[in-house]
Order: structure tokens, then sequence, then C-alpha cells
């Protein structure tokens, strides 16, 4: 059998002594996290033990001694460590001894069964790093996932430092100083009363906003795109203000990563205001906002006027044409006459409207996305019109075709009966199915062309939105960990294999796997509004087809225009 | 083994021969020709006038419809002869039978006369439309789809057979479709109706009188149907003489050589029945379905 010592190397270096650590049955392996070194009182180091033990609830023994030779073989010395082992009882009990000259340890195993000859792979590992980093998709009782847990649980052993005075002299990564910032300190000191009071000011603002979202505004609000920006944006807050400390790794790294996208947004926000309101900027957008919409009905007056001669050679019943031509001519004409009388406040409109740049991009984004949305209301006006009419259309030929078939549909069983219809309801239905079926091609084609002005108006605003959402759901402070302390975010380990002779134990060096990118990403990605439709492809099509309004879903949970 | 055992036909007993076995009685249960009818001559050509009808029928609109297109027969016209035709049709409809389908079927005077409103005024109010309707649209294409659908017309029409391609409502809407499409070239919105309102009397009031007629008074049934196969024939020759020789010829094949085609082709049915025959199940199961 293989017994496998996990030492830390941090601690080749110290005096002789006792290695303190947890012996792991299943595994039948060894994990050291510090050496106690002389003199110490056995009786303190067993107090001490268990005082961990009943911080950590892990088991912690000493496992065996360490010896480090400096200069030539002490006999005394050697048979006094021997007989620590009848003071600490413990099998196995390990012996490593280190000589100066030699780089091959030699590590022995007693208190086992004698026949058995046991096989030592000795495995160094950093024990910072494995202390501060998180594994990743290991399987629950695994051992390396033991072994990390038992680094990690361990921390308060590690807190103790060579200048402390505690009962017992440790060494282990830390036991040259503890590792620490001041700033750090600090900012943990102030976070405590500065959340306390940003979340009862949070508190304040929810109970005005749940107020404002009753009933009849409720409607409008969660038509605009900016309220429910404003209203995740206070989410997050009250997630980061929350006053209790995260309760594991994957709710610290949610918080972490939100801050950070919190306040990267709102610099680009603050950058955007900076540029906005230097040089004039606003007056310039609001000076070509105007030609622009004026633009967009020019043009889609131009279309119209295309559409009612012969667009595109084919040919449309002229009458019908005609009206539905001039019917939504006279909504351009109206919409012109509205924004020409908007035209003298739009500046300043957009001088208050970009004061929201401060609360970040993706907020200014979705104010640039309803601003789009209302900009475009006559393209979705016609389009409803068009979807309507051609909808109108399309159910009334399907059900008098079934009449002309001389069938209808049973609404009780759900399917198509024979029926036999009066000779007054079939001359009127083939009447209005003739009339239809040769008007059809005529509503249908400014169907397609107002679905295609829709369909590029709700892209347009799509992209926006993936935007925010990218802003607003990618976890940064992972992916800068990644890259800055890529240990911290472990996918698993590798072993390297040191150099070996024969007759003496296998030496490993433990490495650690960063997770990769694409990894990070899918864990650690902070939770969205899910604006995409919920439909297929071929759904999407088949309401495309049968003229059912496509974008601003008929669903409860639906949003937006 | 008993060589002598007896087969018998069934597969639920364990019999010394193999399964696709028969024995010498196989044939004696065949049986020929069962479902054969014998027809008479006569009574096969006296059938065939719902046909002859029928054809007279589409001929007698199309040829209305060149008239009109042409500008030979004012809407004005139409309308009143079409009117006359129908008081006295609808006369002819309660005097054949006495009023005995009247009182069958339920209906009262004022329900004809509303379904006769409905159809006038939204013939009428639908006429400006209709003359614009398909105005963008080729004139072969009409023409195309006109055809297809008096084709249709006859063929889903219900001559008395008992068959599953037949079905009155598609037919009379068919004819209905293709009035309106033809309708649709016409000059003038008034054209238009006289030209439904024909279509309507010719396709859907027509073939009912037709049908009480030939169920009461098959004599002047067929005077009728005499009269009215010369006056289509007059109609088409008027416009091509070719069109009429042909459409003579169809007239004639259908009436005589037709049902001689059929009696002779009888003489060749070969059907064979017997046990190998699908299961029929005659019993009428209608008191299980309450």
């Amino acid at each position: 059998m293989t017994v496998k010592i996990f030492f830390p190397t941090c601690c080749s270096p110290s005096e002789n002594g006792l290695l303190i650590g947890r012996w792991l049955e299943e595994h039948r392996s060894a994990v050291v996290l510090a050496i106690v070194h002389f003199p110490f009182i056995p009786g303190n180091v067993k107090r001490y033990l268990a005082g961990l033990e009943r911080e950590t609830g892990l088991r912690l023994a000493v496992l065996g001694t360490w010896s480090n030779i400096k200069a030539q073989k002490d006999e005394q010395m050697e048979s006094f460590l021997g007989d620590l082992k009848s003071i600490f009882i413990h099998r196995p009990w390990l012996r490593i001894t280190r000589e100066a000259s030699i780089i091959f340890w030699d590590c022995r195993i007693e208190g086992v069964d004698e026949e058995a000859e046991e096989e030592v792979v000795l495995v160094y590992y950093d024990q910072r790093k494995v202390m501060l980093s998180e594994l990743h998709d290991a399987t629950e009782h695994s051992e390396i996932a033991t072994v990390f847990d038992t680094v990690a649980r361990n921390r308060t052993l590690f807190a103790l430092d060579r200048y402390d005075e505690g009962p017992i002299k440790l060494t282990h990564w830390q036991s040259d100083g503890v590792e620490a910032s001041i700033i750090v300190e600090l900012c943990k000191q102030a976070s405590v009363p500065l959340c306390a009071l940003l979340s009862f000011i949070l508190s304040l603002i929810f109970s005005v906003t749940r107020a404002l979202g009753r009933k009849p505004l409720s409607f409008l609000w969660n038509k605009l795109s900016t309220c429910e920006q404003l209203g995740k944006r206070l989410d997050s807050l009250q997630l980061i203000c929350g006053t209790k400390a995260a309760k594991d790794h994957t709710l610290f790294m949610r918080k972490a990563s939100t801050l950070v996208s919190l306040l990267l947004d709102v610099i680009l926000g603050i950058v955007l205001m900076s540029w906005l309101y230097r040089g004039d900027h606003i007056g310039q957008l609001a000076n070509a906002l105007m030609p622009v919409a004026d633009r967009v009905a020019v043009e889609l007056q131009g279309l119209l006027q295309w559409l009612m001669g012969a667009p595109a050679g084919l040919k449309m019943n002229k009458a019908l044409d005609e009206v539905l031509g001039r019917f939504f001519m006279y909504h351009i004409h109206l919409w012109i006459s509205y924004i020409r009388l908007m035209s003298p406040f739009i500046e300043v409109i957009l001088w208050y409207i970009g004061l929201s740049a401060c609360l970040g991009l993706s907020v200014a984004l979705s104010v640039l996305s309803d601003i789009i949305a209302l900009l475009t209301f006559h393209i979705y006006c016609f389009y409803v019109y068009g979807a309507r009419l051609y909808c109108l259309k399309i159910h009334g030929l399907a059900s008098l075709w079934r009449l002309f078939r001389g069938k209808k549909w049973n609404v009780l069983r759900q399917r198509v009966d024979s029926c036999s219809y009066d000779l007054d309801q079939l001359f009127l239905g083939t009447l209005l199915f003739t009339i239809l079926l040769f008007l059809l091609p005529t509503t249908a084609l400014y169907y397609l062309v107002f679905t295609l002005l829709r369909l590029l108006v709700v892209l347009v605003q799509g992209v926006i939105q993936m935007t925010i959402n990218l802003l607003n759901s990618l976890p940064l402070y992972a992916l800068v960990l990644r890259l800055c302390r890529s240990y911290r975010l472990a996918a698993g380990v590798k072993f390297r294999m040191l150099q070996q002779e024969h007759g003496k134990c296998l030496r490993l060096l433990m490495q650690i796997n960063p997770l990769t990118y694409g990894k990070v990403l899918q864990q650690y990605r902070l939770p969205s509004s899910n604006l995409y439709p919920k439909d297929s492809w071929g759904a999407l099509c088949k309401k495309l087809f049968i003229g059912e309004l496509i974008y601003p879903w008929r669903q409860e949970r639906d949003k937006q225009d | 083994m008993n060589i002598r055992s007896v087969w018998r036909k069934v597969l639920y007993e364990r019999q010394p021969f193999p399964d696709n076995y028969v024995d010498d009685r196989f044939l004696e249960e065949l049986r020929k020709n069962i479902y054969v009818r014998r027809y008479e001559y006569w009574s096969v050509v006296f059938e065939s006038a719902v046909v002859i009808q029928q054809l007279c029928s589409v001929c007698v609109f199309c040829v209305i419809w060149w008239y009109m297109d042409q500008g030979l027969l004012s809407p004005q016209k139409l309308c009143e002869v079409g009117l006359g035709f129908s008081l006295i049709g609808y006369l002819l409809f309660d005097l054949v039978d006495h009023g005995v389908g009247r009182k069958d079927s339920g209906r009262t005077r004022w329900d004809d006369l509303k379904s006769s409103l409905v159809f006038v005024a939204f013939t009428y109010g639908f006429s400006p439309v209709l003359k614009t309707l398909t105005e963008s649209i080729s004139t072969d294409t009409i023409y195309a789809m006109s055809v297809l659908m008096l084709l249709g017309h006859l063929v889903f029409f219900d001559y008395g057979a008992n068959a599953a391609v037949v079905s009155s409502t598609l037919s009379i809407n068919m004819a209905i479709f293709a009035s309106v499409c033809l309708a649709s070239r016409l000059p003038r919105s008034l054209h238009a109706f006289a030209m439904v309102t024909f279509a309507i009397q010719i396709f859907a009031l027509w073939p009912s009188l037709q049908r009480k007629l030939r169920a009461h008074t098959p004599r002047i049934y067929i005077c009728v149907t005499f009269l009215f196969g010369i006056f289509a024939m007059g109609g088409l020759l008027s416009i091509s003489s070719v069109g009429a020789l042909l459409f003579f010829v169809l007239l004639l094949s259908v009436t005589f050589l037709c049902p001689y085609c059929l009696i002779r082709l009888q003489l060749f049915k070969d059907n064979i029945h017997g046990p190998w025959d699908e299961a029929e199940i005659k019993e009428d199961l209608s008191r299980f379905l309450d």
C-alpha cells in the first residue's frame, strides 16, 4: 500500500520538530500543516490541537517527527525523536529526515503492519496557494478536495506567527509574519457602518418605489426599459450593501463581481457624461436628432409612395392600395407635426436626460433605447395596423376556406367537421372569400414592409439591450482574479515529478491548474433579465406568418416597447 | 397420423396440414358478378339528362358572360329576364308538388324573401368592389381560374351518384367563385351585379327546380332539357360554329353513346366474390349508437 504525504514547501528549511496535520484514513494520506518546534510541553501541544479541533471540526494530530540535519547526525537527537512516538500515540507514525547535502529525504513509516511493505510518495504543495484557492468541479470526497478543504479550514492555525507569545512555536507559510494590508483592514472596518447607512437609504427608496409601482402607474413603468434598469440597479445595490458577510464563496464572488461591474458601469457613465457636457455635445446631438427623425419620416413617405405605385412590379389592388397608403401618409403627417412641435424643447430634454449617465452607462443606454422606441413610434403603429389587418384577413380566409369546402370548425371537439350550410350563407361566404383572397397580396405586402421596418428597430433595441446585459452580467471580479491570481480559482491540480533515485521515495510537486476563462464566465455570470424571446425560430416565423404581434410579447412577464 | 383426417378451415386447432393448405372445396363458394345491375337503355338516357342540364347551364352562363363582355346584352335586360324566369320558376316550384315539399322543409315565404333580399343587397353592395377586384390581375389568369372552377363545379356536382367525391357545397361555391372572377372583368359594376345574380339563378336555383321537375313530371323535364339544350346550342352557335359543333357532339355522346357503352361494357364485367373478400357488416348497427 502507498502512503502519500502532502508536505508544505515552506516547512522544508525549518528546524527539528513535530509534524502537525491530518491523517486521511480512507485515502491513506497525511496532510502536514505545520511543524512544532522545541521546546514544547506535550500537554500544551495536545491541548492546543484539541482547541483547534473544536474550532474547525477537523481532527488534527501529531503525525510524526521532522528532523533537519544540518551538519552531522546527532544520535542523541535521533533517539529522542524516536521516543516521542510513545508520547504522541499515532498510527502510522511518520519520520521524515532531511540531510543538508542530499536532496532526497528519508521517510519512514512506523506503527503499521510489519509484513506490508509501505511505499511513500512525498507531495510538496504551496500552502499559501492551496489555502486561498477555491477548487471547482471536484467530487465531494475526493482526495484533492479533502486536502484543499483541510488546508483552507485551518486558517486559524496559520494566523499564529513567530512573534506571537503562544504556548508553542510553529512553522507554516505565515510563520514569518501574517500577511495583511492596512488599507484593506481600514476598508473592512469602514464598510460596516457605510453599508448599514446605505441599506437604510435603500429601504427608504424601496418604500417610495413600491408606492409608485401601484396599479395605474406600473403599466407605464414596465413599458420603459429605463425603469427596469433602475430597479435592477437598486437590487444590486441592496445585494452589495447587505450588512452580513457573504456566507460562502459563490455569494462572495457574486457580491464582488456586482460591485466591480457597478463601479465600472458608473465610471463609464461618468466618462460618457463628461464627454457629453464638455464642448456642447448635447446641443450637437439635439441638432442632429431632429433632422434624423425628419429624415426617417420623409423616407417612410417615399416608401409609401413606392408602395402606392406598383412596388417591385407587383400588381396590387389599386383601390385598397390607395386607401391604405393615404391612411399611413396621414399618420406620418401627424408624426411630422408632432416632431416639429417638440423640436424647440428637445435640447433641454436631452440635457436633463444626459444627467442620468451618472447612474451608469447601462442606465444611459436604456434611456437611449427608450428614446429610440419613442422616436420610432410611428413605425410601431404601422406595424400594429398592418399586423392586425393581415391577421384579420388570414383568419377570415382560413374560416371561409373551410366554408368553401363545406366544413366548419367544431369548437367543442377541437376539429374540423362537415356541415351543411344554407344557400345564402354559402353565397355570402364565397363572395367574401373571393374578395379577401384577391385583396390579400396588397395587405400582405404592407404587412411585410412594416414588419421588416419593425424588425430593424427591434434589432437595434436588442443590440442595445444585449450591451446592457453584457455590462450587467460580466463577472469582472472573477475575470480579474483569474488574470492576476490564477491559483485562486482552481480547476484541479497537476503533479510534476521531481528528480528520482532508486530506493528513495517518489517526490512530486503539486501545482494548481487555473480555471479556463470560459468556465469562469459560465460559473460566475451574474443573473440578468432574460429579454430574449422564449419562442424558437420556427414559432417566431409562424407568428410572423399568421400576423401575431411579435415583440411586445403578450405573455405575462413581458415588457417593453 | 391419420391420413384421412378431415381438414377444417380454422386456425385455432392444430391440424396435420400447413397453414396455407386448402382442400378441393375451396372454389365451391366462388360467386361471380353478384352486384351486377341490368340497365335499360332508355332509362339510362333519361338519367343522363341531369348531366346534359349541367353542361348546358355552364355553357349558357359562359355565353351570357360573352354577350355582356362584348356589350351585346345590357345588364338591365339580363336582370329583367332573369327576374321573370325566377318568378316563373318560383311559382312552378310550388305548383309541381302542390306545396308538399315546402310543407316538409318548413320554409316560409318570408324566409325566401329574406334570402333573396340578402342575395340582392350584398351583390349590389359588393359589385363596385367586385369590379375593381381583379383589375391588376392578368385576364388569362382569370380565364384559367374560371375554367378550372367551372370544371370543378361539373366534377363535384351532385348528379345523384353515391360517391365520396360528390359535394354539392363545394360545387356551388366553385361556380360562385368562377362567376365572381368573370364578373370582375366586366366593364361596369352593374354588369357585375347582373352577372353574379344570374350565376346564382342558374347554378343554385335552377338545379333545385330541375330536381323537382324530374321527380314529379318526367315528361315536362325531358322537354325542358331538350329546349334548354337547343337554347344553349343556339347561343353558342351565335359565337362560334366550331364550338357549337363540338358541344353538340359532346351532348350527343353523353346522351346516347355513353349509355350504350355502359350497357355494352356490362357484358365484360367479371367480378369474383368468395370467402377471401373483406368482411362486410350488413347488419344495422345504429341501435348501438344511441
